[in-house]
């Protein structure tokens, strides 16, 4: 039968392009039939379609095992096209690479140079450790083959087999130096070149290879040897410092004369790397005159990154970068080109100058390279948002009129002006705008938080223009900063006093911002700046200009419930900050209509409240409602909105009566929330506080809630007074993780299927099982988990939640925390 | 080091792939078709040959309709990296004779032997034309 051969199955798979997936399945079955004849040649002939059909994508690892038998034939071009399929195809869990073993050290030993070779390429490539381990001495003594294209093949095989087999290193090493005395610079150049990538892990080792390698440096011509030298000097320079010294010379004599690119910028980047560019020894450049090395090495690079091919500027940035770490006077020169580098077209250059404007802005710079970077961004086709408001969102003092439907200018501020109507003609480009990529904006936005709060603001002159800034990445970014963002905003809102004013109306400007809070309820996005901004807005609103009061209402968006909650808290939180500040200000100025108004908005927030959290109605508008239902939110939600429920009706009672003076519960309110002026805190801070005499945190606070590992359900522990549930909350979990952990900690000892385990401070009561009453619960279609330790605090927390919508509203005792992992207190007892 | 060596169509068909560094199927298959997308799209003109890719840089050239990718390390020299990419090319066209894409469909292995003097586990081993074409003529009698 004729069987296809190579060139065959190619010209066939270009003929039947229609059907390329039948004709590959045909040949596949016709190659499965083939490679099981024992004629070496029609093996070796399907082994080689198999081969061009697995660059093709489809698999070959079937076929391993036939693989091996054609790499056994005597014949130079089967043997070599088994040892190309097995390089192909073979990976590291191949059953038959043992088979191989044997294989390989008899080719390894043959006559021929060829097969040598062939035996190391394959073995280069498929090497796994056993393998590695079998073969390493096989292969050290051919590296005393007469042959040198032998050799060299050998000492690259070695560094792969002792990446696999490490115990073969100490061996290795002195043969390596061997070769580097050897005759031949191929193998030369193959062994720098491995003792390069062997010292990039462990550079230390290898620094009695220095002086001979400092030797090759003064005496070879070849670049791409020296270029390799050089390299691993950047890689020893830095541990030895004598090497920097005695490498000036050579490097100031290549760096001066070398007219190869690649080599001069290696020895740049070594240079600098390797801080070369520190030894004070003066050098002669072009023209004969003495000078630094440095300033030598600063105006080479110049060459680089001021050329038009963007593959030099490309490294010349990379470097300069390194220049700009350790010499930044150097490279303060250069702002001008490296800003204009910010607008190349590609990104991989825009990524690098980032890096280096980011590193070299000054007092001076600063405003002009965020406002181009700010710019940019705004300029690319896939801003997400633009702001509603036909005012531009940075006045900064100056109210300009945005221009509508244009594009963004810049005024005399320097701010830009971002168009108030739909999106902004990008300009067309070839290729796609760097710009738009999310890594560049992401590192942009990066760059300028960094840049602006570098060194607690030093650079900062006008902190106005950061917030709005801030505030314009928040529309212009495009991608998800706003962590970052909102952590800026909060920094310098806190820690400058002066930019609260500024701040504060920019939080209500971006509250008021519809857009972006049906955003935020959409999909979250934004979420995090906006409850900064609440907060902001609810902590500094006596900053506010005194104007008719929506600061409240503002803070209570429709889209609430849908933000996380702790997101939710801030919001709610807020909101009674600033409704008793303007019950405040109301109460300065009482008047006869002042009742009114206080009740026109006090029912209105309710209504508010009962809209966003209750929308189907369940609540009425009265406080008690409310906060009766409050009780079935998130925990800090709940919380919030409970105390805010307080709050009116405290006011609606006090208000209900009309008088002619305001009632004082009006303008006193607003001190629960200005007591203590909140400071920035150092993270280290609350481990110093010292605990007071008397006080052990680990003493349980109310009953131990009894262990429910049982199918029964016992009775609920008794309530603690309401007043310890207020002091819960706010000393915070502590509390709560304690008498939790204990509970879930007896429930896992008492579970048959956790191992061991000591239990850990109190005594342990073991609840015998007759003694529990037998109480009708009604559990309705609540499902029982059963078995297991989680089962048991889980069902500790069913219990607790069926318990606290049944009784009437009393607080309860906090749930038992089902996940103790983060708690370094009570030692675990250890899984089974 | 180089990491892998990839020669793609512009329709990212492969014509020459090696891989040195321990990558399963799935991962090559990934690879390849997440370098085509990097490479194709990018505009010779204005933007440089290097990519950044992954922790490592693509550094790649483009020859007629095929597009030679080699993927090294961050701190390998780029520049020395286009120049043996170059070289490869160099000596494919001096042993083929005009050597076109078809050439290298149909004689990969070849191919392949070229590419295993030249490079070897991830360094560039040989960099002298005529020693290259020497033994390609070598192993050319030996068949």
């Amino acid at each position: 039968m004729f069987e296809k051969t190579l060139s065959d199955l190619i010209q066939g798979l270009r003929a039947n392009k229609r059907n390329e997936a039948e004709y590959i399945q045909r040949s596949l079955e016709e190659i499965q039939r083939e490679v099981q004849q024992s004629d070496m040649r029609c093996k070796s002939a399907a082994v080689d379609k198999l081969n061009y059909l697995h660059m093709l994508g489809y698999d070959m690892n079937w076929a391993s095992f036939n693989v091996v038998e054609v790499m056994a034939s005597p014949r130079f071009g089967e043997k070599r096209t088994g040892y190309l399929a097995a390089a192909q195809s073979f990976n590291q869990e191949t059953d038959v690479l043992m088979l191989v073993t044997n294989l390989i050290r008899k080719d390894l030993a043959a006559p021929s140079a060829m097969e040598v070779g062939l035996a190391l390429d394959g073995l280069a490539q498929t090497a796994t450790a056993e393998l590695a381990a079998d073969l390493f001495d096989d292969v050290l003594a051919v590296l005393g083959h007469p042959r040198a294209c032998v050799r060299k093949k050998a000492v690259v095989c070695l560094y792969r087999l002792v990446q696999r087999h490490p115990e073969g290193l100490p061996a290795l090493v002195p043969q390596l130096k061997e070769r580097l005395d050897d005759p031949d610079p191929s193998v030369v150049s193959a062994a720098v070149g491995v003792v390069c990538e062997l010292a990039r892990t462990d550079p230390r080792s290898y620094l009695p290879l220095a002086p001979k390698l400092y030797h090759l440096l003064t005496t070879l011509t070849n670049n791409w040897i020296l270029i390799k030298i050089v390299n691993l000097f950047a890689a020893l320079a830095p541990i030895e410092p004598r090497l920097a010294r005695k490498l000036h010379g050579p490097l100031s004599r290549l760096v001066t004369t070398t007219s190869a690119m690649s080599l001069l910028y290696e020895c740049i980047h070594t240079a600098v790397v390797g801080d070369v560019i520190g030894v004070p020894l003066p050098v002669p450049d072009a023209i004969g005159r003495e000078t630094d090395f440095a300033e030598l090495c600063a105006q080479k690079l110049e060459v680089f990154y001021q050329s038009r091919d963007h593959n030099l500027r490309y490294v010349g940035l990379v470097t300069l970068a390194r220049l700009q770490a350790r010499r930044p006077d150097l490279v303060a020169g250069q702002y001008a080109t490296v800003l204009a580098c910010l607008d190349d077209p590609d990104l991989s250059i825009r990524m690098r100058a980032i890096e280096v404007v980011a590193a070299m802005t000054t007092r001076k710079t600063l405003v002009g390279t965020v406002n181009h970077i700010v710019a940019q961004l705004a300029r690319s086709s896939t801003v997400a948002l633009h702001p509603a408001g036909p005012a531009a969102l940075m006045a900064a003092g100056s109210a300009p009129a945005a221009a509508e439907g244009d594009l963004p200018q810049t005024d005399a501020h320097g701010t830009s002006l971002v168009s108030a109507q739909g999106a902004i003609a990008a300009p067309k480009r070839d290729c796609a705008d760097p710009a738009d990529s999310p890594e560049y904006r992401l590192a942009a936005v990066e760059a300028i938080a960094g840049m602006c709060s570098r060194e607690s603001y030093g650079n900062m002159v006008d902190f106005e223009w950061y917030v709005a800034t801030l505030a314009d990445l928040v529309y212009v970014a495009g991608v998800d900063v706003d962590r970052l963002l909102s952590e800026r905003l909060l920094d310098v809102t806190v820690r400058v006093r002066q930019v609260r004013r500024f701040s504060v109306a920019v939080a209500r400007r971006l509250l008021a911002d519809a857009r972006l809070a049906g955003r935020a309820a959409a999909d979250g996005a934004n979420a995090a700046t906006l409850a900064t901004a609440a907060y902001i807005l609810g902590e500094y609103c006596p900053l506010l200009p005194a104007e008719p009061d929506d600061a409240t209402l503002l803070l209570l968006p429709p889209g609430l419930a849908s933000l996380s909650d702790d997101q939710q808290a801030v919001f709610v939180q807020a909101a009674a900050k600033a409704y008793t500040n303007w019950l405040r200000d109301v109460a300065g100025d009482w008047s006869a209509d002042a009742w009114e108004a206080v009740r026109s908005v006090t029912a209105s927030i309710q209504r508010t409240l009962a809209q966003i959290f209750f929308p189907d109605g369940a609540a009425g508008t009265s406080g008690d409602a409310v906060a009766r239902l409050a009780a079935g939110l998130p925990l800090q939600a709940g919380c919030r909105l409970r105390q805010l429920a307080e709050i009116i009706k405290t006011v609606s009672v006090a208000t209900s009566n009309l008088g002619d003076a305001a009632p004082p519960v009006c303008a006193e309110l607003h001190a629960l929330f200005t007591m203590y002026e909140l400071n920035p805190v150092s993270a280290a801070a609350q481990g110093k506080v010292p605990v007071p005499e008397g006080l052990d945190l680990d003493a349980p606070i109310g009953d131990p809630i009894p262990d429910t590992s049982h199918k029964v359900l016992p009775p609920p522990p008794p309530p603690p007074p309401p007043a310890a549930a207020a002091q819960l909350h706010q000393r915070g979990s502590r509390h709560d993780r304690g008498s939790g952990d204990r509970a879930a900690h007896r429930a896992r000892e008492n579970d048959p299927f956790y191992l061991g385990g000591a239990a850990h401070g109190a005594a342990r009561e073991l609840p015998d099982v007759d003694d529990i009453p037998v109480m009708a619960l009604d559990l309705g279609d609540k499902p029982r988990s059963s078995g297991g330790g989680g089962g048991g605090s889980k069902k500790a927390k069913k219990a607790k939640k069926k318990h606290r919508r049944d009784r009437p509203r009393t607080p309860s005792p906090p749930p038992p925390a089902v996940d103790i992992a983060g708690d370094e207190d009570v030692p675990e007892a250890p899984p089974a | 080091m180089i990491r892998f060596i990839l020669v793609q169509n512009r329709q990212g068909k492969t014509r020459l792939e090696k891989w040195y560094g321990g990558y399963t199927e799935q991962e090559r298959q990934k690879l390849k078709a997440e370098v085509h997308r990097t490479v194709a799209s990018r505009d010779q003109k204005h933007q440089s040959n290097f990519v950044e890719f992954h922790n490592n840089r693509i550094v790649y050239r483009r020859y007629a309709g095929l597009f030679f990718c080699f993927c090294i390390d961050t701190n390998d020299n780029e520049l020395s990296c286009l120049e043996a990419i170059h070289l490869f090319v160099e000596v494919l066209d001096a042993y083929h004779g005009n050597v076109c894409e078809l050439d290298l469909v149909f004689n990969f292995y070849w191919v392949y032997a070229v590419l295993d003097e030249m490079f070897l586990a991830g360094e560039i081993q040989e960099t002298s034309r005529s020693v290259i074409l020497a033994r390609m003529d070598q192993l050319g009698n030996l068949e």
